[in-house]
């Protein structure tokens, strides 16, 4: 009788142990990419803490050398607006990697301006409030959560009013922000695996392809934009080769100026 | 049963098919959203930041999807397929760009729930591909969510 319920106990432990832990069914070891790059979904690009938090692992970096809070030029351009509300944005995670609570609060209430500069102001204000409150209390987590929120419901807003393209330049800004602060802290300290990160071809192309569906967007920024992504792509695009540290620092170059002719009017 | 009782039955019954069918598949994929980030709710405890961004869409049984994302080696990464369909079978794999399987082994599928871990050994583009296995349903609403540490 012990034996059998010895036996039983053991069954129902694996019984259980096989209901609660289902493992991946056998899948191919190799695909064909050629066949399955043709039904490929849009990427999703990645936000700048993302690239940051691979970056911190590689060694520990001044975050608040890179905090930016001075009020950038008014801009009555919706596209200029846009790649500046991802920047600022971009801005916010780098004011949370350096635990800045004043830069935070600052970045917080300057998204909400330009959100309603380029009206989706309403879907804002609650989270500029929640970054707020979590600055306050230097829940840097609930900051970040909240800022990829902000993000989120600025590109839902402008899709649901079919500004899909503006939304896409959102996302740019953040990108070619998060990439100056990349290339400055891999300047600064070269390592083959911090230049890695930078390793971004099929972004870099998703990029262009959406900026050349954008002819109404006939701005010299635009263009700027355009063709500096141009240069940057045979830098990045090494295959199993390293980037070299003087790749980093002409895409630091490039992205430096990209940056400046978003944040100021000339 | 007279002729009036028949056409009245008849009537009848092809008003409940269409009060009912929509109900049989009428998620959406913001159900199926709600369902992947249930499935990362643990996940969350460990560390991981889940994006709010997320991709979806609806497949028939047996039918795939590829989504391409950048990732960056020194973060681990989860993705989380969900779909509302409870009777469904789903599952998520991980490629890397010359298309050879790149998860780790703890990846898992529960019915209509599946995730896949990752930590890449490169900074590129990956391959996520998102399969509704089996389904009751024609179509299956399926969404997948991602987390990073």
């Amino acid at each position: 009788m012990i034996a059998f319920s010895k036996t039983l106990k053991i069954s129902a432990s694996a019984f259980l142990g096989a209901a609660l832990c289902v493992h991946a069914a056998q899948a191919p070891r190799q695909i064909d990419v050629q066949k399955m790059s043709k039904q490929v979904e849009n990427v999703v690009v990645p936000l700048p803490n993302e690239i940051f938090g691979a970056l911190n692992k590689l060694g520990s970096v001044n975050w608040r050398e890179y905090v930016r809070t001075e009020k950038t030029s008014n801009f009555t351009e919706r596209p200029r607006i846009a790649l500046l509300l991802g920047t600022v944005i971009a801005d916010g995670f780098i004011a949370v990697q350096a635990e800045d609570a004043p830069a935070v609060k600052e970045i917080g209430q300057r998204v909400l301006s330009l959100s309603k500069g380029i009206g989706v102001g309403n879907s804002i204000t609650p989270h500029a409030k929640a970054i707020t409150e979590a600055a306050d209390k230097r829940k840097w987590e609930e900051v970040r959560q909240e800022l990829d929120r902000t993000q989120s419901s600025v590109q839902a807003a402008m899709n649901e009013v079919h500004d899909e393209k503006l939304s896409q330049l959102v996302s740019l800004g953040g990108w070619l922000r998060g990439t100056q602060v990349l290339t400055s802290v891999v300047t600064k300290r070269f390592s083959p695996d911090g230049a890695e990160l930078l390793h971004q071809p099929d972004l870099l192309v998703h990029f262009q392809t959406q900026l050349q569906g954008m002819p109404e967007f006939n701005l010299p920024i635009i263009h700027d934009i355009q063709s500096a992504l141009g240069q940057v792509k045979p830098l990045v695009d090494v295959g199993p080769s390293h980037i070299s540290a003087e790749s980093v620092r002409k895409i630091n170059d490039l992205t430096t100026k990209l940056d400046s002719g978003i944040v100021t009017r000339n | 049963m007279n002729r009036f009782m028949k056409s009245s039955l008849r009537i009848g019954l092809i008003l409940l098919i269409c009060l009912i069918l929509p109900h049989r598949a009428g998620g959406t994929v913001d159900d199926a959203q709600s369902f992947a980030l249930q499935a990362a709710e643990p996940y969350v405890k460990e560390g991981f930041q889940v994006r709010e961004d997320y991709w979806g869409g609806d497949l028939g049984s047996g039918e795939k999807k590829a989504v391409r994302q950048q990732l960056f080696k020194g973060n681990e990464y989860w993705f989380w397929l969900g779909t509302e369909v409870e009777r469904a079978k789903i599952s998520v794999h991980i490629y890397d760009a010359e298309g050879k399987l790149a998860e780790q082994q703890d990846s898992w599928e529960k019915g209509h729930f599946a995730a896949a871990h990752v930590i890449p050994k490169a900074t590129s583009s990956y391959f996520i591909i998102v399969a509704v296995e089996e389904s009751p349903e024609e179509r299956t609403h399926w969404a997948l969510v991602y987390g990073f540490r």
